[in-house]
């Protein structure tokens, strides 16, 4: 096959296993379907398996990442909407994002140090738990890699997602507005999903700390860069 | 066409055009950013500007908030591109696989359980604060 055509197929591809596993989660509703874990499985996998080069993969799907900025202009509606929680809650959910952001950081910071990592590594690791459109942006003045970053973030997402129910029953955590803050604050878009199955005021609240989390680390990022770089 | 056709087509057409909107507002942004050189990035500055324009009335919610769902629903699909990158530092990963997946278990309980406990503490003292706000508001009024 030529390189155009493997590009056409790769987008195609990639288009129809996004929809097909999204769908198959909305009906079957088990953790493991999740499109966050399966679609990146199987299209590396498909990738591999048809030894597509890279260039030729992102031919055509990298205008996909060109979403991106639209997606997070487009966070400005839930703000919006939601404005009345936040006026009625502006400590509580001042404090969460603070805190979130906060912990993000020291932590990444502190174990990838641990575990001396390599820097490429190590770089792209503190901007992990806020929304991939704002870490994108942020990881460059941190000095990370923009590809590692996206899989860092997905993994963390993942990881919040799976272990987050466990461990608030473990420490007791349980009012809306905490549980919402935490998985927002520690796993993004993957965080809120898992927020709304808790109920609403989770899913909402969760939402906005992903969102108020994300614009505090791109605005923050050349700040906080002199300290941990 | 049956009415249920036209509707669901201008629905369609709808959330193309607001999609188109979306971008150009991020593409203009972005020139607008790197021109007069600010330190935020055009898509935070969007965000920004388009929350204002709703905040004063003079873009109704519901003229954008098709297509706002559409792109904060399917943000997954805008990252898969960069993530199948990681074919090309697969060397890398797998050396370091067990430090980076204890780092992101323990940095992602880190920020679980201290913004869970830090926002239950904040939550519980703000909702006192408003209820005696309330209490005192129809204190007033009852006087």
């Amino acid at each position: 096959m030529s390189q155009s055509m493997l590009a056409i197929v790769s987008l195609a591809f990639t288009l129809s296993c996004y929809f097909l596993i999204k769908q198959l989660y909305l009906k079957k509703r088990v953790w493991w379907l999740a499109p966050i874990l399966m679609v990146p499985v199987i299209i590396v996998l498909f990738v591999i398996s048809l030894n597509i080069p890279l260039p030729a993969y992102f031919e055509y799907t990298h205008w996909l990442m060109a979403l991106l900025a639209p997606a997070t202009i487009a966070f400005s509606v839930p703000i919006y909407r939601e404005r009345k929680l936040i006026f009625s809650y502006p400590l509580t959910i001042g404090f969460g994002v603070v805190t979130g952001l906060l912990l993000g950081l020291l932590s990444s910071w502190g174990l990838t140090q641990i575990f001396s990592l390599p820097p490429e590594l190590s770089h792209s690791t503190l901007v992990r738990s806020v929304s991939t459109p704002f870490a994108m942006e942020a990881t460059s003045a941190f000095g990370g890699v923009p590809e590692l970053t996206a899989m860092l973030v997905l993994l963390t997402g993942i990881i919040g997602m799976l272990v987050s129910e466990p461990l608030f029953k473990l420490a007791k955590i349980n009012s809306p507005l905490a549980i919402g803050a935490a998985l927002g604050a520690a796993a993004h878009g993957a965080g809120a999903a898992k927020a709304s199955e808790f109920g609403k005021e989770e899913g909402v609240v969760a939402s906005l700390t992903m969102i108020f989390t994300g614009i505090a680390m791109v605005l923050g990022a050349p700040f906080f860069s002199i300290f941990l770089v | 066409m049956t009415a249920e056709r036209i509707k669901k087509c201008y629905g369609s057409l709808q959330l193309l055009i607001q999609i188109g909107l979306f971008c150009l507002l991020a593409w203009g942004m972005d020139l607008l950013s790197v021109y007069l050189e600010l330190p935020i990035p055009g898509s935070v500055l969007g965000l920004a500007i388009l929350l204002l324009l709703m905040g004063l009335k003079l873009v109704p919610e519901k003229s954008v908030k098709l297509g706002a769902g559409w792109l904060t629903g399917e943000l997954l699909l805008f990252f898969i591109p960069p993530v199948i990158s990681i074919i090309k530092y697969e060397s890398l990963f797998e050396q370091y696989s067990l430090p980076l997946i204890l780092t992101l278990v323990i940095g992602s309980v880190c920020v679980l359980l201290g913004t869970g406990f830090v926002v239950d503490r904040v939550f519980r003292f703000e909702t006192k604060m408003n209820t005696r706000r309330l209490n005192a508001a129809k204190a007033i009024g009852e006087v």
